[in-house]
């Protein structure tokens, strides 16, 4: 997707998934599992709900941890990375995806102050 | 809507109809002195009227709103009828739902005619004495009361003395108990039961004991004065079921007791309690939990009642009190469904005796919110703890945790750390400062914020002082080599760096002027004193650049503000104790909470 980098993509939770389905969306969770081809892999939200992440080209590094992915939605509901960065947790703070969540949720709840979207598609 | 014809008759006549259509006719207050008011209603069924229903007081509210309106249309969902010594029958009414309001129906339906009941006198009702008395017998009822029940129905006031019929009583609700009606029965299940309670004061001595008991439509509070406690105390045991009678019933002194009822009970000479073998509907406790989660947004010092899994439990402390007593003290953390853990404390006995092996199952029912670490909770000697309890909660939550919830962190409520030490921490925008005028009072006020260094003052942040170990006066240059210290009255051939730092910081809403000494301007710049006053004499570019690095830095800022008066110029000044880096996560969640408290409001 040429142009995802430059479109909002609203940070969401495994729950949110079918609500996005064809749009950007930005994932953050804990790796799971990573499938042996390394072209697929599962997180989970800090809901403790499982997704799954699909690749264009397989993994060429050890993935674990908090990872943020960024990538569309497809029909069944399986994230298409365009990219994902893993989340430092070497300075000693793990990161916290429940409070994450937390966070995700007044996001969702107050959309009127978090007007991160702007003229984004219907 | 068509009204249940044939209602009135039936129910006048003790048919045990329920669902029935009636309207009401007229519904009038009836002032209940120091207790509840009541209200009392004329319904009817198009055929009949009759004036003997009267409004358990848990509904008043319906009737204080106006949703049960002169000529509104109801169905009466659930009562008990209590039989009047004269024969005549009152309806309590205890689940009443609204099917036509009254400005839907408009006027009344029907000619109904009042049904005829009996005549009889008014009896002047009993009113309830906590204390033990003489018993009593119906016939004394009208030399008893001490607060005569004044009607302004008109006609026909009714007594509440029902009569038993035959020689069982019939088993009513503890909803329908109300401090009118003494010959009663209920069932009910002993929830909690306090140790004996002795006092002495110059009226004399006495002991009590008391207990909570619950059945199916609600619970109620029990007390046991001096001759009631050695009858009833040995007797009664904890979880069981009993038939009880005849206690007197007053208004609940709400400060002791999270027990939801108007009234409370007292035990009497004439009150029995019978251990009942038919305990199958009785409900083991009365509960309404809150989800761990949503603690946050209940007020600090309100009593609740939770359930979750144990997570972990510490190991039982012993502490001594202000008043040098010595007392037992453990913690637990809970976790629910919300995915959110509180600690709660437990206390005496109860913290000596309890086992968290096993992640057990806890409910805890009447425990004290604190806002000690955030949100906290504690388990008073009024509170019932119960572990792995018969409960449907509990088995939902032992399904839950089994699948998923241990492998969950979960997110505590409870900051044991960073929360400031001996106290919830204090925090305040620096907007806040200005508009809440602290520091103008005659104390100094101490708040803590978060804000954002914007400028520093690096000229003049350095002085000269006293060598001295404990003292950091301002030392003279005599310009000789030597310094003298006034306060030690001695001079020395050296000093030692100190700083005194003005700094401006900000955050959203505004900016204030601060003065930070040694420790706090150490941290903010990261270099100590003596390192600075070297790099001032000697490289002013590196002196410089230190405070390049430290401006734009944000902070956790402990503050004391007080109103200094200088040369006749009174000024509030604000000094830094103590800065600490910022605790984003301890932050981030004092902000989720801030802001569904505020969503909430």
């Amino acid at each position: 997707m040429a142009n995802i980098i430059d479109v909002p993509k609203p940070r969401i939770n495994s729950s949110m998934l079918s609500q996005h389905i064809n749009r950007p969306v930005c994932f953050v969770g804990r790796v799971e599992k990573v499938h042996p081809t390394g072209k697929t892999f599962t997180v989970s939200d800090g809901e403790g709900k499982v997704a799954t992440v699909e690749l264009n080209d397989p993994l060429e590094e050890e993935l674990s941890g908090a990872v943020e992915v960024i990538g569309m939605v497809s029909n069944k509901g399986v994230i298409m990375a365009t990219t994902y960065n893993m989340l430092r947790e070497d300075k000693g703070i793990p990161f916290d995806v429940q409070l994450y969540n937390e966070a995700l949720k007044i996001i969702h709840d107050f959309p009127q102050h978090y007007p991160f979207e702007g003229a984004a598609s219907g | 809507m068509k009204l249940t014809e044939g209602a009135i008759e039936a129910l006048a006549n003790g048919n045990p109809i329920n669902d029935v259509v009636l309207q009401l006719v007229n519904i009038r207050k009836i002032d209940g002195g120091s207790g509840p008011a009541r209200f009392r209603a004329m319904m009817s069924d198009g055929r009949h009227s009759m004036t003997s229903f009267m409004l358990c007081t848990q509904l008043n509210f319906m009737a204080e709103e106006n949703t049960l309106a002169p000529h509104c249309i109801c169905v009466i969902k659930r009562h008990v009828t209590n039989i009047l010594k004269d024969g005549r029958r009152v309806v309590i009414i205890l689940e009443i739902d609204v099917v036509k309001s009254a400005d839907q129906v408009g006027g009344k339906i029907g000619e109904p005619v009042p049904y005829t009941e009996g005549q009889k006198q008014s009896v002047q009702p009993l009113q309830s004495n906590p204390a033990p008395r003489a018993p009593l017998h119906p016939q004394n009822s009208n030399n008893e009361a001490n607060k005569p029940f004044h009607r302004d129905m008109g006609k026909k006031p009714f007594s509440n003395m029902p009569s038993t019929p035959g020689g069982g009583s019939k088993v009513v609700p503890i909803a329908s108990l109300n401090p009118y009606q003494s010959k009663w029965t209920i069932r009910a299940r002993i929830t909690n039961k306090s140790s004996i309670r002795t006092w002495s004061n110059s009226r004399g001595d006495g002991k009590l004991f008391s207990m909570e008991i619950v059945d199916e439509s609600g619970e109620i509070r029990v007390t046991g004065f001096n001759q009631e406690v050695d009858k009833f105390f040995e007797l009664i045991e904890v979880g069981k079921v009993y038939y009880l009678s005849k206690a007197s019933l007053k208004i609940a002194n709400k400060q002791y007791t999270s027990v939801k009822n108007d009234y409370e009970m007292t035990l009497n000479g004439e009150s029995t309690v019978i251990p009942c073998d038919d305990s199958g509907d009785v409900p083991m406790v009365q509960c309404d939990f809150i989800p761990i989660g949503d603690l946050e947004m209940r007020e600090k010092d309100s009593v609740v009642d939770v359930i979750g899994v144990c997570k972990n439990v510490e190991e039982v402390t012993r502490l001594t009190t202000k008043t040098n007593r010595e007392v037992s003290k453990r913690t637990l953390d809970l976790m629910d469904m919300s995915g959110k853990v509180v600690t709660v404390t437990l206390w005496g006995e109860e913290a000596e005796k309890f086992d968290g092996s096993g992640q057990p199952i806890v409910a805890i029912k009447g425990a004290k919110l604190s806002d000690f670490g955030g949100r906290s909770l504690s388990a008073s000697f009024s509170s019932t703890l119960m572990v792995n309890p018969d409960l449907p909660e509990a088995y939902k939550l032992r399904g839950w945790y089994d699948k998923e919830g241990h492998a969950m962190d979960g997110q505590s409520l409870t900051e044991l750390r960073g929360g400031g030490g001996g106290g919830s921490t204090n925090w305040k925008t620096l907007s806040d400062v200005k508009t809440e005028h602290l520091g103008h009072g005659e104390k100094a006020d101490y708040y803590t914020c978060i804000a954002t260094i914007v400028y520093l003052r690096k000229e003049n942040c350095l002085y000269q002082a006293c060598p001295s170990q404990d003292c950091n006066k301002k030392v003279v240059d005599q310009q000789n080599g030597m310094f003298r210290c006034e306060k030690c009255d001695k001079e020395f051939p050296n000093f030692k760096y100190r700083l005194i730092l003005s700094a401006n910081i900000a955050d959203h809403g505004d900016n204030q002027w601060v003065t930070c000494f040694q420790e706090s301007a150490e941290s903010i710049l990261g270099q100590n004193a003596a390192y600075l006053g070297q790099l001032k004499d000697s490289n002013e570019a590196a002196f410089d650049e230190v405070f390049q690095q430290a401006n734009f830095n944000t902070f956790i800022f402990r503050s004391r503000v007080k109103m200094e008066t200088y040369n006749d110029e009174s000024r509030i000044k604000a000094t830094v104790m103590e800065v600490k880096p910022v605790d984003h996560k301890e932050y981030s969640n004092r902000l989720i909470m801030n802001i569904r408290k505020l969503a909430n409001q």
